[in-house]
């Protein structure tokens, strides 16, 4: 089913972000310590990457293997995605497919069409392995220009859309700029800002990172690291696919309003109520006026806050 | 009237007399006659009740005269706001080509009732959302209506739908504002989209804060910015419009052309600078905008002044001349 042009619910009441994934890690089914990586990393999600089998079946390979991997990416609470390649999609899914994944990451993604596809092929794998109908999400790792050109009809092709990942390496190529990162500005800037507006309006989220560290994927200091991840955030992106494990901690405290932000909303929320008791249309706290958008903002971010918090639980519980 | 020229507006709210009574001599282009988030709900409607005679007294001084009505309440609102002597209606929140049409027929049945010309008030979708934002053509061809001018896109409501911070030292919203100021222009509208300038602190009553927004809207031929502080009024006002220098230029550049037209050539030099067909239209706009702006500054110094002596008049007990 396709998003329509009409209104959603109003900006407010809408979840924001659609899904807690702040801090996203690949990890390969081929690791020997897959469990113990994705059980250690903190991640709130996983992407699983294969090889395929030469010389042999791989579908039958993966098949057999997969169930398995998929448990032990999930171990330490992390949803569990499985990275797709557009050109083979359909067999990919076939092999991938099972109970206790999330969704789907589709790479190489040019247009809708290959959205199109997918969902075709998900709705009759969902049946067949009984998994619930319309269950899986299929984000869209955007790298090529296609990806991006087509943006609006890609997130809006399916209502399974969850969001749009961005893969500042291979869209650089894509797009023939250099990827050495010695530039004075962004070159991805108006890109990343069209793929978090596009997918906010489709109810979707965006995931990167600010540059240079979403091209250059090298580690770096903590402070290096932490400044990074805010800028992202200021940027509108919901959550990074973290190229070293190293950020993953700072991805989950930095994709998120901070303890004293949300302190900050509960005292805008309750000041604003009293002013509303007395007829007022705005009240002052430390010099600046609240008025109905700032409320309504404290509200939303309060509960961005809140589900980041009971994200952070259940993957403690999921370590107990 | 040249309502044209809208170089400034402001908001302002008819609940109170303080902000109100005073708008006409802050020497606004444009007061946007505000129902909707200035407002306490339980406000909102004596103050639509008030909206036609603040009309009278917001435009004293020459200015055009805007009214933000409120999206969850436009059957409410709307009858209250399209009077004689408003300019332009502003929807908040658009989303979808639906909700803003319906609005438009709302318009029309009201003008007609009214006396006045059916399609003559402008309805203007503030693009304030993201889904907003990529409906934009939807919604600017969705009605025959006239708009003269978009842009915003940026803003408090849509930082909060993005989830990011409003004041930031870099351009967050650089697609949202592009893509709502390409869509205009794509129907011939002029684009007021804003262009990035810092702003960190979020201060609304810094004059250099706003010689450094009608600098940089300047530079990219944008007219128009907002002011959410009376002291930001006179520095967008004079700062976005040409300067005398750029008039002198403008017209030698023209004369330069008009010779190197009758030499039957097409491109030239003066004072070491290119002029050719692109350079002779851009002065040539410079020169319509400085002519519109002049005109509009007329109106509003008779405007004013005609204020001033009637407001002179009840206190001196007999009238001026």
């Amino acid at each position: 089913m396709q998003i329509s042009l009409d209104t959603q619910q109003p900006v407010g009441e809408q979840p924001m972000p659609k899904d807690i994934r702040r801090s996203v890690f690949s990890l390969s089914i081929e690791d020997t310590q897959l469990g113990e990586k994705a059980y250690a990393s903190w991640a709130d999600a996983i992407i699983l990457d294969f090889v395929k089998k030469p010389n042999g079946d791989w579908q039958e390979d993966l098949k057999s293997r997969m169930p398995a991997a998929i448990h032990a990416a999930g171990k330490g609470g992390a949803e569990v995605f499985v990275r797709i390649n557009r050109d083979t999609a359909a067999a990919e899914l076939d092999a991938t497919v099972f109970s206790g994944i999330s969704g789907v990451v589709l790479k190489g993604v040019t247009g809708p069409e290959d959205i199109t596809a997918a969902v075709q092929r998900l709705d009759a794998l969902e049946v067949s392995r009984g998994l619930g109908t319309g269950f899986l999400e299929i984000d869209v790792e955007v790298n090529t220009a296609g990806a991006v050109w087509h943006s609006l009809e890609i997130a809006r092709a399916s209502e399974r859309f969850g969001a749009f990942l961005v893969n500042e390496q291979e869209l650089c190529r894509n797009l023939g700029i250099q990827t050495a990162p010695t530039l004075e500005f962004d070159p991805l800037e108006y890109i990343k800002s069209q793929l978090i507006t596009v997918a906010t309006a489709a109810g979707g989220q965006a995931l990167g990172m600010s540059y240079p560290m979403g091209l250059t994927l090298a580690n770096a200091s903590d402070d290096v690291v932490k400044k990074a991840v805010k800028r992202a955030r200021d940027t509108g992106f919901k959550g990074a696919v973290c190229a070293h494990a190293s950020w993953i901690k700072f991805c989950n405290d930095g994709f998120r309003p901070t303890a004293d932000e949300a302190a900050y909303y509960r005292k805008v929320i309750e000041v604003f109520a009293e002013g509303i008791k007395r007829g007022m249309a705005s009240v002052p706290i430390d010099g600046k006026m609240i008025d109905v958008p700032v409320d309504l903002r404290a509200k939303l971010y309060l509960k961005w806050a809140n589900r980041a918090q009971a994200r952070d639980d259940e993957k403690t519980q999921a370590h107990q | 009237m040249n309502n044209r020229v809208a170089r400034v507006s402001m908001f302002v709210t008819p609940t109170n007399p303080r902000f109100i009574d005073k708008a006409w001599t802050r020497g606004g282009d444009v007061y946007i006659l505000d129902i909707e988030d200035s407002i306490a709900p339980a406000e909102k409607q004596r103050c639509r009740t008030l909206i036609r005679e603040s009309i009278q007294k917001a435009n004293k001084g020459g200015a055009s005269i805007y009214v933000r009505i409120n999206k969850p309440f436009v059957d409410a609102d709307l009858p209250y706001a399209v009077w004689p002597g408003v300019d332009r209606i502003m929807l908040p929140k658009t989303e979808s080509p639906a909700e803003f049409k319906r609005v438009h027929e709302i318009i029309t049945r009201l003008e007609k009732e009214r006396g006045i010309v059916p399609g003559t008030i402008e309805l203007y979708p503030m693009i304030e959302s993201a889904l907003g934002a990529v409906n934009i053509h939807a919604i600017l061809t969705a009605t025959p209506r006239k708009l003269r001018s978009m842009g915003g896109a940026g803003g408090y409501d849509m930082a909060m739908n993005l989830g990011i911070e409003m004041f930031a030292d870099f351009d967050q919203y650089a697609f949202p504002v592009a893509y709502v100021a390409l869509a205009a222009m794509s129907l011939g509208m002029e684009a007021t989209g804003g262009v990035f300038v810092p702003n960190t602190s979020g201060r609304v009553d810094q004059g250099d804060q706003a010689a450094m927004q009608a600098a940089a809207l300047h530079a990219a031929g944008v007219h128009h910015a907002g002011a959410l502080h009376p002291n930001f009024i006179q520095p967008l006002v004079s700062g976005l419009s040409p300067t005398a220098d750029e008039i002198a230029w403008a017209k030698k550049v023209i004369e330069a052309f008009d010779r190197l037209t009758d030499a039957g050539e097409s491109i030239g030099q003066l004072d070491g600078k290119v002029v050719d067909k692109y350079e002779n239209d851009m002065a040539k706009r410079t020169l319509d905008w400085a002519a519109a702006c002049a005109a509009k500054d007329t109106y509003k110094a008779r405007a004013l002044a005609r204020a001033q002596a009637a407001e002179k008049q009840p206190a001196d007990g007999h009238a001026t001349h």
